[in-house]
């Protein structure tokens, strides 16, 4: 085997978990984010159904007054297929007598065939209810009824006799799959509810990373100082939060602040009220937000700062102590300048994947209270996957989702140019 | 600034490094620690400048107790094996920086880091990156570093090690140089006696965490304590002969030597020729057959195994064509013969 095929073959993993990880998935975000497709028009192919309820939106989509009139008022005639189906539920007599007197007759108001029922010579039907529902087997209409295609509905529409120049707009408004549209980024820019994720998506990674590098740094740092097996353990107890599953993590978190929580029970002793420290307001909401993901992502700066210092050659700190530099000084001036690398990696990682986690702020405030720590990620999920409504927005959210992947891309490009990436996996930066 | 250890002794755990060491450096003068590694010597550097805290004893500088003061407040200037240089600092910030972290005033430091560059000899340097440095640079720099906060005491840890043998050459007479034009007191870390003899006033050889010999170098190379000292010293090495010492000096299979003035000694002893001391020059007396001859340009290096299986080394002047397995009757230099009993000690 040559060597070339050799060497797909190795890469033959990563491709595929590219392709099926990245690239399609990034396609597919792409495709719904240009349809409107919703639980309710579902992922398939739709039917025509012009619903009552639709009835009164017609005119302002465009449709004539006169052809909204015709659907409305369609009205009720006996013909052989209704009289079928009221001898089945309501008996062959009736249907006989009806036919005898009525055979074609039409009501433009169900009221009026009603009266004819009750007033049937042999057996009327006497319960309202029942006349209701036997005067509807005679309906004509097309409203609420199912049409699998577009010609069968084009059909009724012309048999209904409705202006055929209403009819385009009528077979849109009818159908009930998905289709093709922009009208997702419109939206997207009109609902003012955008600012807002994008506002909370700032705060939310501009804190936490800020959190993450700091606290990450400290960690380390501070680690560094300690005897060794001391700066070990400390190290293990602060990656807990990442290595915990996130629910359960999030869980201690929601017991830690509940109204009946740690800090509650403990503030309670000195007289304050019990409240939810968690959702209590806005503020209160982001500390915890960005605690709860900061916490997780300091464990992992710290790892990466601790061996980043590690790698830092002894006798250079040796010299600096030697030179007059306490350890202040040789942290600001010796320890610090040579984190550059790390901590600009660590920066750039985290800006990305601030961006597009949402589980935390999902497991714990869950966007709120009120909507204050949804991020974009999270109205994206929401959206799209988890509408209390019901009526999961699949175009709408991967319209959220797609900026993100925009987003991603660019700020991948910038890294890999910024960070030089040839250079960076060349060799180590901290070195003479 | 005279400098003093007394009865210094150092721990790591539970293994004693150093048991109470007693060592004095002159003001003024270069010293040599010198020794196999594994010796101590680095250990005793290290807390000397602090950087090891002291498990027991005294270290004074200038008859002041410094055992406990940190190493930001000891007065000393390091130059490390590797340099140590600040890889993101410039030259300038490299040699500034002891001065920066005193929080002096930048003019003052500007003057004090062109002074000590015009030193050193690396002015022109000032604003590259010690990665854009040669070794010998580098060293350069580490060495204004060292010095800049003007330490009562420089200590040199290895300081050629990295170097290539003719930047080797270079170095020892300039920070011979630049210790001789400062005055200051120098400790040199070795473990290469060419280094130590050719730089330092005195050299403390070391073994095993102890002092064996405190000595100027040419005293300790002709007059060595111990058969250790004789056998570090010198290159190529001294070639050391078991001998039953009686009227005269029996090295078996019939061979002697004359036994040399003022030796005492009967019975099973030691006894070291220098390769200087051994060839045709001396005359005759040694029969044996050369087993390999190294030449080293103006000198070649012969080894002779001697009848009784022995070796003795000689160096000498190129000059007839010497082959392996030539047999030769070589005479020795009986008055720079040196003796040793059994277990080392010089008779």
């Amino acid at each position: 085997m040559s060597s070339r095929w050799l060497g797909v073959g190795f890469l033959a993993p990563a491709l595929v978990a590219v392709l099926f990880f990245f690239l399609l998935p990034v396609v597919m975000t792409v495709m719904f984010s240009f349809t409107n497709m919703t639980t309710a028009t579902g992922i398939t192919g739709g039917e025509y159904l012009l619903s009552k309820s639709r009835l009164r939106q017609l005119e302002a989509e465009g449709v004539s007054e006169e052809t909204v009139e015709r659907l409305e008022s369609a009205g009720y005639q006996i013909t052989e297929q209704g009289l079928a189906a009221l001898a089945e539920e309501f008996g062959e007599d009736r249907a006989d007598e009806l036919r005898e007197d009525y055979m074609g007759e039409s009501f433009t108001a169900r009221r009026d065939l009603e009266r004819v029922l009750r007033n049937l010579n042999d057996d009327p039907i006497r319960r309202t209810r029942d006349r209701k529902a036997a005067a509807d087997l005679f309906a004509v209409t097309i409203l609420d009824e199912r049409f699998p295609t577009e010609p069968a509905f084009r059909d009724a529409l012309t048999e209904s006799g409705i202006d055929p120049a209403d009819h385009d707009a009528l077979v849109k408004t009818a159908y009930t799959g998905w289709t093709w549209t922009t009208d997702n980024f419109k939206l997207l820019f009109e609902l003012p509810a955008t600012l807002r994720y994008a506002m909370n998506t700032a705060i939310y990674v501009v804190f936490t990373l800020a959190f993450n590098v700091g606290f990450g740094l400290f960690l380390a740092i501070s680690t560094f100082y300690l005897p060794q097996h001391l700066a070990n353990t400390f190290r293990t107890i602060w990656f807990l939060p990442r290595i915990l599953p996130p629910v359960m993590y999030v869980l201690m978190w929601k017991w830690f602040t509940w109204d009946t929580g740690f800090i509650s029970t403990v503030l309670s002793v000195f007289g304050v009220t019990p409240i939810n420290w968690m959702t209590e307001s806005a503020l209160n909401a982001w500390t915890v937000v960005v605690l709860i993901n900061g916490f997780v992502g300091a464990s992992l700066g710290m790892i990466l700062f601790s061996s980043a210092i590690k790698a830092i050659p002894l006798s250079m700190l040796y010299a600096s102590e030697v030179d007059g530099a306490y350890r202040w000084d040789q942290i600001r001036y010796i320890i610090l300048p040579q984190l550059r690398w790390p901590v600009l990696f660590m920066t750039s990682y985290q800006t990305l994947s601030l961006l597009t986690s949402f589980e935390y702020i999902l497991l714990s405030t869950e966007g709120g209270p009120g909507g204050s720590t949804t991020t974009w990620a999270l109205a994206a999920y929401t959206t799209a996957l988890r509408n209390y409504g019901g009526n999961l927005e699949y175009g709408f959210g991967a319209a959220y989702a797609l900026v993100l992947v925009i987003i991603g891309i660019i700020l991948s490009v910038l890294y890999l140019r910024f960070f030089n990436f040839k250079e960076l996996v060349a060799k180590p930066r901290i070195e003479q | 600034m005279e400098l003093k250890l007394e009865k210094f002794t150092k721990r790591f755990g539970t293994t004693t490094v150093i048991d109470s060491m007693d060592l004095t450096v002159n003001s003024g003068e270069m010293m040599a620690l010198l020794g196999p590694s594994g010796c101590g010597k680095s250990t005793t550097l290290f807390a000397i400048c602090g950087i090891h805290r002291m498990n027991g004893g005294r270290l004074l500088f200038g008859g002041q107790d410094v055992t406990t003061v940190p190493a930001q407040r000891r007065s000393v200037g390091v130059v490390f094996q590797n340099y140590a240089l600040y890889p993101h600092m410039t030259v300038r910030e490299n040699i500034g920086f002891p001065l920066k972290v005193q929080r002096k005033a930048k003019a003052e430091i500007a003057s004090e880091v062109g002074q000590m560059a015009e030193l050193v000899q690396i002015s022109n340097l000032l604003d590259r990156r010690p990665a854009q440095l040669s070794g010998g640079q580098q060293q350069r720099v580490a060495l204004a570093r060292a010095m800049v906060r003007k330490p009562d005491v420089l200590l040199l840890d290895e300081p050629l090690a990295n170097l290539d043998a003719k930047l080797r050459l270079e170095m020892r007479s300039e920070i011979r140089r630049i210790q001789k034009e400062t005055g200051i007191t120098a400790i040199l870390v070795t473990h290469d006696q060419v280094e130590a003899m050719s730089m330092c006033d005195r050299i403390a050889l070391m073994r095993d965490g102890k002092i064996v010999q405190l000595d100027t170098p040419e005293g300790m190379y002709r007059n060595p304590k111990t058969q250790f000292v004789a056998g570090f010293l010198g290159n190529p090495p001294i070639s050391f002969l078991s001998v039953t010492a009686g009227d005269t000096l029996s090295l078996g299979e019939g061979l002697t030597l004359a036994r040399p003035q003022g030796l005492e000694a009967s019975g099973d002893i030691v006894i070291g020729i220098r390769p200087e001391h051994f060839g045709p020059q001396y005359g005759t007396g040694l029969e044996g057959v050369i087993s390999f001859v190294e030449p080293q340009g103006r000198e070649e290096l012969v080894d002779v195994r001697l009848a009784n299986g022995q070796e003795v080394r000689a160096i000498l002047p190129v000059g007839d064509p010497l082959k392996t397995g030539q047999h030769v009757n070589w005479g020795v230099a009986t008055d720079r013969i040196l003796a040793f009993s059994q277990d080392g000690a010089r008779l």
